[in-house]
């Protein structure tokens, strides 16, 4: 595990006023050449090309700041850069294609689908960078590890995640009386009366992103741990998944219609531009665009980081990490764009609208960019203490994702929703995830 | 009305306007399926975006004014134009291809009895039980090798793979009906295997030619799977691959510039297949086109 | 033809008739000429294919019988453990299921569909050309974005279809209990996906119909309506031998093509809910390329290949032969 820095990431000593000068300035919305003069890169990378590709950012807004800054980048640094953008579900294949050539872009990006467990022997390691910015900006989340670790050492370097947050109906909750709501009990409630007036909720019961995430948060705030914090044990057959999917179906009952079961990422967001739904979990984008496409729905909806469940509150995120290919011939430039990247967290949180969620605990001093700004949203500042992800509480492994990407929780919520039993409902889920996970052990 | 009438004319127009009815009746169905779904993406085309999501209006016409602003947006704010041009030239080379090895070994199967030539061509046709989610993994080490990662001409160098084996199997099939007697007829006259199927054989077909030159088209169209592994820059993309990763923000799906971009490409595809076929065919029935 | 030379004279001895000395080596015969003519048309055609998918191919079944993952993809041969692991899978009984009733239902409607459209087409009437541009239409659309289409109008809340039954009142509204939810219940999703195939598909169908009947000269219809053939006469006896390998082979390859086809589900479902669409090519993909499992992808995927094969190979064999 390496420890010390290297060389081409030494950065010149920056004394807590310029450091705290440069951030402040950036809070205030100052210039990007004003951030980029804190950090010189070495020279050694002028005149060559670096190719990135990442994905295309839910919030447009956010896409056309990231063009502009690297633009920006690679003008000042000599630099020719080239951003592509792939939605984030095809990022997969693309890297398997790459992979597969031993040719493709340098500096990549997981986003959500996190692989660097999947790819660390073809990854550069980046140990040097990561533990720069951490001891830079306060340290990494616990979380952070399980994304871009591996064995100890970092194969990736974190730039933030997405948090997703309950959006609730101000004036639907009041009309039968009930105020914020701080438990899935509250939820259930709610869309139990509300569905009675035509205001029923949604959660998606399908094969979706969102319904990997979704049930997994409710599986934690129930307590429920896919695996021990090692990774390798399954400890998914618990009397807690048995109460998270007993709840999950009087909840489909009591509050929800049988569209659920046809709805995929979009649909919520759609549920509530609509003006039907009561409360959506989903992130905050949804929000962000009934402002056109609905501003009364925007007017009264809310945003509560996440409710509380017999385990505990945990809020599922996706996280995106930095990576670099051990095939490329620019290995110096993309760890210096990482820097850059990393040393631009409060411009990039203002430019996603809140959207992006920073991976590293000095981001959180408050007011945080936009979050601090927006009354509905400033509970999300606290968004890093009650964060995890899939495969809680072990690392993203890729067995982990092999769960993921062939939807073994959400059917497992399904067949329970539709009136499958329990203990069948258990038998199969369990089943499938100990023998895709014996079979990643096997190779 | 007169009590005599020629009744032959009057029982033969009849017979038409019965005939008539019955065709358009036979078709309904058919353009009620076809037809519907592209009629109301052209109306989607036109709509502002929050008119979709308001609950209560009518899809198939317009609650808040039309607007050519996803016209817009897909010309100004996305790299279509780029896009079309691609896809316009892959599928264009596409078929080039295609046509030059499809036909001389789909005439070769079907009229030089050939040995081997049968296993030849079932190893041909074998090759579609492959997928493509499997194959394009080790495609893309050879276009990597072909140095064409990132360009359209890698997708130039892959779609063939699909379109020869069926290609050649349609132009087999086809060239099995033109009878031998016109092929025979044209080497009595000293032509030559090579000129009777220059002279003879391919005038005749070219129904068949022309259907699978559409087919290469609209085969290379519907590809998203190599496109998306091979081609990640913008200005690249075929429209397929482009208006579905550019187009498609995560949540929002920018529907009307979706469904502008999908007909954009398809109808003039469709209209020139049109245009093509009608200048052949005689019809069965021996009746003049109208 | 004569051997060369004529009969030997009267008494002498016979050491045979010295055949003329072959005048032709067999590479000259027309049999050979034929053979180089034919072989050098079939090349480009093979070797393209060999070249591209040949060896690709090879490599794939190498996947199925390895543990290749995408971060691996020459990793330890395991015999037959893939496809073990793809059984002990109840997801791939149901994939398995899926796939083999959407082909053989969807196949069906669309030959129906295409050939009752092709002889509609073939009628001379006004307008007709203006409709077959547009029955054409759903075939020409790139696939991904007409599938989009079709989600957006299945859509649980805006669906135009639920719309346009509800102002027919054929349904309630949205909320009561018949709203059709045209991909959340098992298998009216099914039937969705397949509709949408279909729907895609038999403008395919018509057109080589169209197409192959088009091909059939005039004459020998002609001749068999002076015989005083009725049409259905006609049609059997004579119209459908005609495009019987027209039709077997578009039907093969629209087989194929169904059993591969990812776009239609991927889109509209990814295999939900709960598997209620879940096809072979969508289990693969998601296990093989997203989740990382390549060998036991390419296993699942190929799954249908030792069926398939022999089938096909019976299937196209037969079309050889077939004289006309």
């Amino acid at each position: 595990m390496s420890d010390g820095r290297s060389a081409e990431t030494a950065s010149p000593t920056l004394d807590r006023r310029s450091f705290l000068k440069t951030t402040g300035a950036l809070v205030a919305g100052a210039s990007l050449g004003d951030m980029l003069l804190a950090r010189q890169a070495p020279a050694q990378i002028k005149g060559t090309s670096l190719r990135m590709l990442i994905w295309s950012h839910y919030v447009p807004a956010y896409d056309v700041w990231f063009d502009k800054f690297s633009k920006e980048w690679g003008d000042k640094n000599g630099v020719k850069l080239r951003v592509d953008h792939i939605p984030h579900l095809e990022l997969p294949a693309r890297y398997a294609a790459e992979f597969a050539a031993g040719a493709g872009h340098d500096l990549i990006y997981y986003a959500g689908q996190i692989l660097t467990g999947q790819y660390f022997r073809n990854l550069v390691d980046l140990s040097d960078v990561a533990e720069g910015l951490g001891k830079k900006y306060g340290g990494w989340l616990d979380a952070a590890k399980s994304a871009a670790q591996v064995g100890g050492a970092w194969y990736g370097v974190p730039d933030y995640f997405i948090s997703i947050p309950v959006l609730w109906r101000k004036d639907l909750f009041a009309s039968v009386g009930m105020g914020e709501p701080k438990t899935w009990d509250d939820l259930r409630k709610a869309a139990g009366a509300l569905k009675a007036k035509g205001h029923p909720t949604g959660m998606q019961f399908s094969h979706c992103n969102d319904a990997n995430h979704n049930w997994r948060a409710l599986m934690y705030c129930f307590g429920v741990k896919e695996t021990d914090p090692s990774g390798q044990n399954v400890t998914l057959d618990s009397k807690e998944m048995r109460e998270a999917l007993k709840f999950a179906k009087a909840m489909y009952d009591e509050g929800m219609t049988p569209e659920v079961f046809s709805w995929d990422d979009a649909s919520d967001n759609r549920f509530l531009a609509s003006g039907v739904a009561s409360w959506i979990h989903d992130a905050i984008s949804a929000y962000h665009s009934t402002r056109v496409t609905n501003p009364k729905v925007f007017e009264q909806t809310f945003v509560v980081p996440e409710v509380a469940g017999p385990g505990g509150t945990w809020n599922v995120g996706e996280p995106n990490v930095w990576a670099i290919w051990k095939f490329s011939k620019n290995v110096a430039a993309a760890k210096e764009f990482i820097q850059a990247i990393g040393d631009s967290q409060k411009d990039a949180m203002n430019a996603s609208l809140g959207y992006n969620m920073p991976f590293l605990k000095g981001h959180y001093t408050k007011p945080m960019p936009y979050l601090g700004n927006d009354p509905k949203l400033a509970k999300l500042q606290d968004q890093e203490k009650i964060t995890a992800f899939l495969g809680f509480p072990g690392p993203m492994t890729p067995a982990a994702q092999e769960v993921v990407t062939t939807f073994i929780i959400p059917d497992m919520f399904t067949k329970v929703a539709r009136g499958a039993a329990i203990e069948d409902t258990m038998k199969w889920g369990v089943g499938e995830v100990r023998r895709i996970y014996a079979k990643h052990k096997a190779s | 009305m007169a009590v005599v009438t020629a009744p032959a004319p009057r029982t033969q127009r009849q017979r038409e306007v019965r005939r008539h009815a019955l065709i358009y009746l036979g078709l309904t169905p058919f353009l009620v399926i076809a037809v519907f779904p592209i009629f109301w993406m052209a109306i989607t085309a036109i709509k502002q975006d929050a008119d979709l999501y308001l609950m209560g209006a009518v899809p198939f016409w317009f609650n808040q004014a039309p607007t050519w602003h996803n016209f817009d947006f897909l010309f100004h704010n996305t790299s279509y134009k780029d896009w079309i041009v691609n896809t316009m030239l892959i599928s264009f080379w596409v078929s080039a291809i295609t046509i030059l090895t499809a036909v001389p070994a789909g005439y070769a199967l079907a009229r030089l009895r050939l040995p081997f030539a049968e296993n030849l061509g079932i190893g041909i046709f074998m090759t579609y039980l492959v997928p493509a989610i499997i194959l394009f993994i080790p495609l893309a080490r050879v276009v990597s090798t072909l140095d064409l990662q990132d360009s359209w001409w890698a997708l130039v160098v892959v779609y063939p793979t699909f379109t020869i084996p069926f290609c050649t199997w349609l132009l087999m099939g086809f060239f099995k009906t033109v009878p031998f007697e016109i092929e025979e007829a044209a080497m009595v006259d000293g032509c030559g295997q090579l000129g009777a199927l220059l002279r003879v054989v391919l005038p005749v077909s070219w129904p068949g030619i022309i259907t699978a030159i559409i087919f290469s088209f609209t085969l290379s169209m519907q590809d998203f799977l190599y496109s998306l592994a091979f081609v990640s820059v913008s200005e690249e993309k075929p429209v397929p691959l482009g208006v579905a990763t550019e187009l498609i923000r995560g949540d929002i799906y920018f529907w009307g510039s979706l469904m502008a971009g999908a007909l954009l490409v398809g109808v003039p595809v469709a209209i020139i297949y049109n245009l093509f076929l009608d200048k052949f065919i005689t019809g069965i029935t021996g009746a003049a086109i109208k | 033809m004569s051997p060369g030379g004529g009969p030997p004279p009267p008494g002498s001895l016979s050491v045979t008739l010295r055949p003329r000395a072959r005048a032709v080596s067999w590479w000259r015969t027309p049999t050979a000429r034929r053979y180089f003519f034919g072989y050098t048309l079939l090349a480009p055609a093979v070797i393209y294919v060999a070249l591209l998918v040949g060896a690709p191919f090879l490599f794939s079944l190498y996947l199925a019988l390895s543990d290749a993952s995408v971060s691996a993809p020459i990793a330890h041969f395991v015999g037959l453990e893939n496809f073990k692991s793809a059984l002990e899978n109840a997801t791939f009984y149901t994939a398995l299921r899926n796939s083999i009733l959407f082909t053989v239902g969807a196949g069906i409607m669309k030959g129906l569909l295409g050939t009752t459209l092709a002889f509609l087409l073939l009628q001379p009437f006004k307008g007709r050309k203006i409709i077959r541009a547009l029955v054409v239409i759903p075939f020409t659309l790139p696939i991904a974005v007409s599938v989009l289409g079709w989600k957006w109008m299945f859509d649980s809340q805006f669906s135009v279809i639920n719309w346009a039954l509800n102002r027919l009142h054929l349904i309630g509204a949205y909320g009561s209990p018949d709203w059709p939810v045209w991909l959340g219940q098992p298998g009216l999703a099914l039937l969705s996906v397949m509709f949408v195939n279909v729907w895609r598909g038999f403008p395919f169908s018509a057109i080589v119909l169209l197409a192959g009947l088009t091909s059939v000269p005039p004459e020998i219809i002609e001749a068999a309506k002076v015989d005083g053939a009725s049409f259905l006469t006609r049609f059997r006896k004579v119209i459908v031998p005609m495009i019987a390998p027209i039709l077997f082979i578009g039907s093969a390859f629209d087989t194929v093509f169904t059993l591969s086809d990812l776009s239609i589900v991927y889109l509209l479902t990814n295999g939900g809910p709960d598997g209620a669409t879940e096809i072979l090519p969508t289990l693969a993909y998601n296990t093989g390329i997203r989740g990382g499992a390549l060998g036991r992808g390419a296993a699942i995927s190929l799954f249908l290949f030792p069926l398939l094969l022999p089938a096909m190979v019976l299937l196209l064999r037969t079309l050889r032969r077939r004289q006309y």
